[in-house]
């Protein structure tokens, strides 16, 4: 199959599986119960009650329902939230942006984390480093997250009173503006180091924990890439010509063990998504995933599903990215059936 | 072979045949998941776990009326590790953190039970008729599965269980209807790649019912991948039902280890820091063991993989 009909075929996939999650996510807010019992009380006639149903279309059938909340949403109509005491569509920018920032930030720990660990266990197959790596891995997948930020706190934070919680200093944060909502961008913009640092500061503890078990999904797949790679004739034939091992290594065998490892960025992208929700809360972080912790807690359902169809479909099309770009890197790759 | 006299005899012989070669590969397998040092640290690990949440009611007394929520010792809040008859320490609110630690495992060994029994089961069941029976049936159920996996795993079963309302049972179910499309994915990819092969259409042409063939040929040696996902899913479930726990999705009080980390977190600003540390110590090594495990189980099974 070429790589246009490729792409197309998966852009035209797309659509169904997006049309799908929502029909999904729909029937969720309606197994709660009907959406209109906060505006029920006892003392309402039937006729009263009817007359609600009728303003919020719960009398039409079901499918009529959900074309009108898909209508809704993509007009950019999300409801209201109960905890933000705002209209979702408002506060949902600012809070994707510090999930964001502190995702990128755990992102490039892992890239660097997972690489590094992954060549140098790889190059150095069933010896010492290699045991270590593959325990660091294993222990990465297995740890809960939300321990492992406490553990840190209790340490950093409240036994060594080093580490900041949450997000930024109230004086330094009020002393610039924020045009973009991520933190060390609009300290670069506002050209002050101040601001940039405290920024960092608060940063590290929560980018370090959420990019740990990631780190973990990477290194185990750049080692067995490399594994393999350094196995292929090439590499002798590099090391026949003389070259020394750093850079057979480096130039050679590591830049083509890169390619398999594009394949978990994906899902390294969905560990990093989900992982947000805990962290945000051990650090009180003010983005997206303690917002729908807070949220599901006192029962405002809305925003929850607007967060579970937000974060499938951002899922569904990296993942879309993903493929496309190894099946670019990769000619050897078969594409479908 | 010589000439067929019986063909109930010659299937008997070739499946009997078939049963001892199965026999030698499993104890090929056991020899070399022993032969592993970090299995046998997990297995070691699991075995202990599984003897702390049996023999739970013998190791710390069951609280009544229900064994399963935290004994409340009003008189011994925010006690130290190492305080005689709190030896872990106790909660904010009396609870003592070594009950948690040991009923924790009970409520643990619970969850991952349930739901791994269960989306095994259905899973299989799906995966098997869409593989089997192929056509618009497979289409439909196979798009199914993939807009259930389109949806992050943590967010789904968060969404799932918000929903139900808070509640251990809530979780379980949660999970449940995340997992299953795993084995659903795994076990008809199995089936379809199973039934070409040349013992299958050996089976059809001596005349075996269809039943016969998918429970005898088929599903037999389907079996191995779906046990090391098992193996991985009873450590992550743990895993996700904790993380859900944590959040707040459990009942307040319940000897659950999610719970009690969440639980201890108010406490470590002033220093307490053993009501957290213990039971999420508890969760890593059930997910470790099983990790590990599974790990080995997939090596041992596929000795292509060894060692990468």
């Amino acid at each position: 199959m070429q790589l246009r009909d490729y792409i197309f075929r998966r852009l035209l996939v797309l659509p169904i599986l997006i049309i799908g999650v929502s029909i999904v996510v729909f029937t969720l807010t309606r197994v709660g119960g009907s959406p209109i019992g906060i505006y029920l009380s006892h003392e309402m006639t039937p006729s009263e009650v009817a007359e609600i149903q009728a303003r919020f279309g719960l009398d039409q059938p079901v499918w009529v329902q959900y074309l009108q909340w898909a209508k809704g949403i993509l007009q950019g109509d999300f409801g209201y939230s109960g905890v933000a005491a705002a209209p979702v569509s408002d506060i949902f920018p600012l809070k994707l942006a510090a999930t964001m920032e502190l995702a990128a930030a755990a992102g490039c720990v892992a890239l660097f984390l997972g690489i590094t660990l992954g060549t140098f266990a790889g190059a150095r197959r069933n010896r010492l480093p290699d045991h270590i790596t593959r325990i660091v891995a294993v222990s990465g997948a297995s740890l809960p997250q939300f321990w492992f930020g406490i553990l840190l706190l209790i340490v950093f934070w409240a036994q060594l009173g080093i580490a900041p919680i949450g997000r930024s200093d109230a004086t330094i944060f009020a002393s610039i503006d924020h045009p973009t909502g991520l933190y060390t961008i609009d300290a670069i913009l506002a050209a002050s180091p101040k601001a940039f640092w405290d920024a960092v500061w608060h940063l590290i503890l929560p980018a370090l924990t959420l990019g740990y078990g990631a780190t973990a999904i990477i290194a185990r797949m750049m080692r067995s890439a490399l594994v393999e790679e350094l196995q292929q004739d090439y590499v002798d034939a590099a090391r026949a010509k003389g070259l020394a091992e750093k850079i057979v290594l480096k130039r050679h065998a590591r830049r083509n063990a890169l390619v398999p490892t594009v394949t978990v960025i994906g899902l390294t992208f969905g560990f990093l998504l989900q992982g947000t929700i805990t962290i945000e809360i051990i650090y009180r972080w003010p983005g997206l995933g303690r917002w729908m912790a807070d949220s599901v807690l006192r029962g405002d359902q809305g925003t929850l599903m607007t967060y579970v169809l937000f974060t499938s479909v951002l899922f569904l099309l990296v993942n879309l990215i993903v493929d496309v770009v190894y099946a670019n890197l990769d000619r050897r790759v078969t594409l479908g059936k | 072979m010589s000439e067929i006299t019986d063909s109930n005899f010659e299937k008997a012989s070739v499946r009997d045949t078939a049963f001892r070669v199965r026999m030698r590969r499993f104890f090929g397998v056991l020899q070399r998941l022993t032969s592993n040092p970090t299995t046998v640290v997990g297995l070691v690990l699991i075995a202990l776990m599984l003897a702390m949440a049996i023999f739970a009611p013998w190791i710390t007394e069951a609280n009544t009326p229900d064994a399963y929520q935290m004994p409340r010792d009003w008189g011994a809040v925010r006690k130290p590790p190492g305080t005689p008859g709190h030896w872990l320490g106790t909660t904010n609110e009396g609870g003592d953190v070594f009950y948690g630690v040991i009923w924790g495992s009970r409520t643990s060994l619970q969850l991952s039970l349930y739901v791994v029994g269960s989306t095994m089961v259905i899973g299989t069941i799906i995966g098997s008729v869409a593989g089997l029976v192929g056509g618009w049936v497979d289409e439909v159920l196979m798009r199914i599965v993939d807009v259930f996996l389109s949806i992050p795993e943590l967010i789904f079963a968060l969404a799932i269980a918000a929903v139900l309302g808070p509640s251990f049972t809530n979780i379980i179910i949660a999970l449940a209807m995340v997992i299953w499309v795993k084995y659903a994915r795994i076990m008809r990819a199995q089936v379809i790649q199973i039934k070409q092969n040349d013992y299958v259409d050996a089976a059809r042409v001596i005349g075996d019912s269809k039943l016969n063939i998918y429970l005898k040929d088929i599903l037999p040696n389907a079996v191995t991948p779906v046990t090391v996902q098992a193996t991985l899913d009873m450590g992550n479930v743990v895993l996700i039902g904790a993380t859900l726990s944590f959040i707040g999705l459990s009942e307040a009080g319940i000897a659950e280890w999610g719970v009690l980390v969440s639980e201890g977190q108010a406490g470590i600003a002033s220093g307490r820091w053993w009501a957290s540390t213990f039971p999420g110590l508890m969760i890593f090594l059930w997910a470790l063991a099983f990790n590990l495990v599974g790990d080995g189980l997939r090596d041992a099974l596929d000795p292509r993989t060894e060692g990468r």
